[in-house]
């Protein structure tokens, strides 16, 4: 009896060219999507567009205009017109994620640099000041050194020949950097190392193709929990409640078909995940597939749950979307929770998507040990079961 | 109609809705091999009545024993029990076919029992021909005819009909009166909610008339019709247009009733066709000109009114 549901949601799905691809292709297109911004931002390959005015015209600021142009980490741009309110008006309407006026010669005193950031490019304003930082490091030492020295000077009050010797040195800096004898790198005072090794994959992907999956699963599996409110209505319910079997083998079909609809639009997911971005989902098959049916489990209960407390389709439709769509932003499948303030962080562990995200994480990305995600797969389970326990209390009352 | 043991008994059942009561005594005892129309107004407890034989609701009061069984306590005695929804409950994006095994193995039925039931049910009910096509694309006749399909393929011997034949053509109708006739006389006990009267006055071997509640009346059509109007014929006169209000007087003067929202005109008497010219006669001077009296037998329509009157007056 089971299967027979089981058959008819599998046809109605076949059967519907547009509720296929709103399963099996949106999904996949969304989570490139996701994956390319996201990725782009918080990765190596972001390119902070940077508009340059420099004011102050000095050979010095001109190196470093010159040294900022040729800077590979920017899309750097000079200023036409080469004012402040012409920078401030890019930036402004988002034609530059920075700007940068360059007030007085950089080797003087004072403050000779002016950075322009919009507050919604929160990470615009460090990231240019490193870039001038490094720039001036790597390719204007003999600057920092003078202006070093014009702060030191007067502590030690060096002789004639001290001076000279001194602006010797840095001439001789200026000369070899002009030269390209300096090697920037060895100067540079930081390495990096990623906590994921070469071939582990992205944490960023992961994370939006778990997130992804758990919002489109809900979508989808609350689609096919609709089929209870159109069964209802056209009086299919009522022939099955009619019959010996009642309503349980008919709920339990449903949730299997939706639990394999949602592992299927997980392999698509995933299956992009791996393709383009080398997700390390083949190497990690089994516990993957485990992860896919827990969250199947957690969406097909979910949805089951929430369809079977309303009486028409738009009802369930309008507070379904509501929730998936709170659960989601909460939970950080549309923005990644560690931009979130700590409050909202500790509310997204009352969603499934908090658990659902971390545990595909936790195995692909970091490649935690198997215990570990079981905490997030007893609670995607339980949710999902609780849900459909619900929906089978209110198929019973339905009954009378 | 065969005497075997009835397939369903109704004792004393009331059921009430909050203060509401719905249901106050109604007995019911129905019999394999019989037609039995469930007749009444809205709101008279039929599908009140339907829902608890299904076991959808519990009787606060009285008892249903179908097959022997409560089919609210044992539900497994509703395998006996075929429900037609009054709406077409199918699945759209699924072939005939397909809808048929599909409620055959929700009923418990599969492998080559299915298939024998699927055939069976096909040839029943007269859908052979439109076995591989989407519901979708069937009419409305069909659409009803594979409705009762899907109803009776785990061989009920109990098939409850919620007004079968509303939005069905006449020829679709008659298709459908002979599906009906066909499970009768294949033993299986039909049980029809209706409010098209003719029908049940063709169809049924027996029918009961509900009313807030209660049965008021039952036994087979012609017996029911004889003993409440004995001798009396009915007078209809048809009317080209809707009367005025000075006709409207005329008419009221002459003892007809107007029936329903029609031109038709009604009365019953037992002077037949002597009444008839009569009134041709009265109205015709009045300034009334009927477009045609006709004199029948009293209908299921005529006892539907009189059982209304009765209660409008008690």
């Amino acid at each position: 009896m089971m299967f027979a549901m089981f058959r008819v949601m599998l046809l109605r799905l076949l059967r519907d060219r547009g509720a296929l691809a709103m399963t099996f292709l949106l999904p996949p297109l969304v989570f490139v999507i996701f994956a390319t911004v996201f990725a782009g931002s918080s990765g190596e390959n972001i390119k902070l567009k940077l508009v340059i005015a420099d004011q102050a015209r000095t050979p010095a600021s001109g190196r470093l205009v010159e040294a900022l142009l040729q800077d590979g980490h920017l899309r750097s741009v000079p200023a036409d017109p080469s004012t402040i309110k012409g920078v401030r008006r890019q930036v402004r309407e988002g034609k530059a994620d920075a700007g940068l006026i360059i007030l007085s010669d950089p080797a003087g005193a004072g403050t000779p640099f002016l950075i322009i950031t919009d507050t919604t490019r929160a990470m615009a304003a460090p990231m240019t000041r490193g870039r001038i930082q490094a720039a001036l490091s790597e390719r204007l030492p003999d600057v920092v050194l003078s202006k070093t020295l014009s702060l030191v000077e007067p502590v030690y009050d060096p002789s004639a020949a001290q001076q000279a010797r001194a602006r010797a040195v840095i001439e001789g800096v200026r000369d070899d950097v002009q030269a390209g004898r300096a090697v920037p790198a060895d100067q540079d005072q930081f390495a990096v190392e990623a906590i994921s090794g070469a071939g582990k994959g992205r944490g960023t992907i992961t994370y939006y193709a778990g997130a992804v999956t758990i919002l489109f699963a809900l979508f989808s599996a609350v689609n096919a929990a609709m089929t209870l409110i159109e069964e209802r209505r056209a009086g299919v319910a009522d022939r099955i409640l009619a019959g010996a079997a009642g309503m349980t083998p008919a709920l339990n079909g449903k949730f299997l078909f939706i639990v394999l609809q949602t592992m299927l639009q997980a392999c698509a997911i995933f299956f992009v995940a791996q393709l383009i971005y080398d997700t390390q989902v083949r190497s990690h098959l089994w516990p993957w597939l485990a992860t896919s049916v827990c969250v199947g489990v957690c969406a097909a209960g979910v949805a089951l749950g929430i369809v079977s407390l309303h009486r028409n389709r738009d009802q369930a439709q309008l507070v379904s979307t509501f929730l998936i769509l709170l659960l989601a932003a909460v939970g950080g499948s549309m923005v990644p929770r560690f931009l979130m303030p700590p409050w909202l962080q500790t509310l997204g562990l009352f969603t499934p998507h908090v658990w659902a995200i971390d545990a595909y994480q936790a195995l692909l990305w970091r490649d935690a040990e198997l215990t570990s995600v079981y905490p997030a797969w007893g609670i995607l389970v339980g949710i999902g079961l609780a849900g459909l326990l619900l929906a089978h209390v209110m198929a019973r009352l339905v009954r009378r | 109609m065969s005497d075997s043991r009835p397939i369903l008994n109704v004792w004393g059942a009331e059921l009430s809705h909050g203060a509401r009561k719905i249901l106050r005594g109604v007995d019911l005892t129905l019999r394999p091999g019989e037609i039995y129309a469930l007749l009444g107004p809205n709101g008279a407890g039929k599908t009140t009545l339907i829902h608890a034989i299904c076991g959808r609701m519990k009787l606060s009061k009285g008892d249903i024993a179908l097959e022997g069984q409560n089919p609210w306590s044992t539900p497994v005695c509703r395998a006996a029990l075929g429900l037609v929804p009054q709406n077409i409950a199918l699945y759209n994006h699924m072939t005939v076919a397909e809808n048929l095994q599909t409620f055959g193995r929700l009923a418990g039925v599969r492998g080559r029992a299915l298939r024998d039931a699927v055939a069976r049910a096909i040839h029943l009910c007269r859908i052979a021909d439109r076995e591989n096509e989407p519901i979708g694309r069937l009419s409305g006749g069909y659409r009803r005819r594979v409705n009762i399909a899907c109803a009776i393929l785990h061989g009920p011997r109990l098939l409850i009909l919620d007004e079968p034949m509303v939005g069905v053509d006449p020829d679709a109708r008659e298709a459908l009166d002979g599906v009906i006739r066909d499970l009768r006389d294949a033993g299986v006990c039909v049980l029809m909610i209706t409010h098209d009267l003719d029908q049940a006055g063709d169809l049924a071997d027996r029918v009961g008339f509900l009313r807030e509640g209660r049965k008021v009346m039952e036994g087979s059509p012609r017996g029911l019709i004889t003993q409440a109007f004995g001798e009396e014929l009915e007078i209809l006169v048809q009317l080209d247009e809707d009367p005025d209000s000075n006709d409207e007087i005329v008419l009221n003067a002459a003892g007809l009733e107007r029936r329903g929202k029609t031109n038709v005109w009604t009365t019953l008497d037992a002077g037949g066709y002597a009444t008839a010219g009569r009134l041709d006669s009265t109205l015709r001077r009045a300034g009334v000109t009927p477009r045609e009296i006709r004199v029948r037998q009293p209908s299921l329509h005529n006892l539907f009114t009189l059982v209304a009157d009765w209660q409008d007056a008690a």
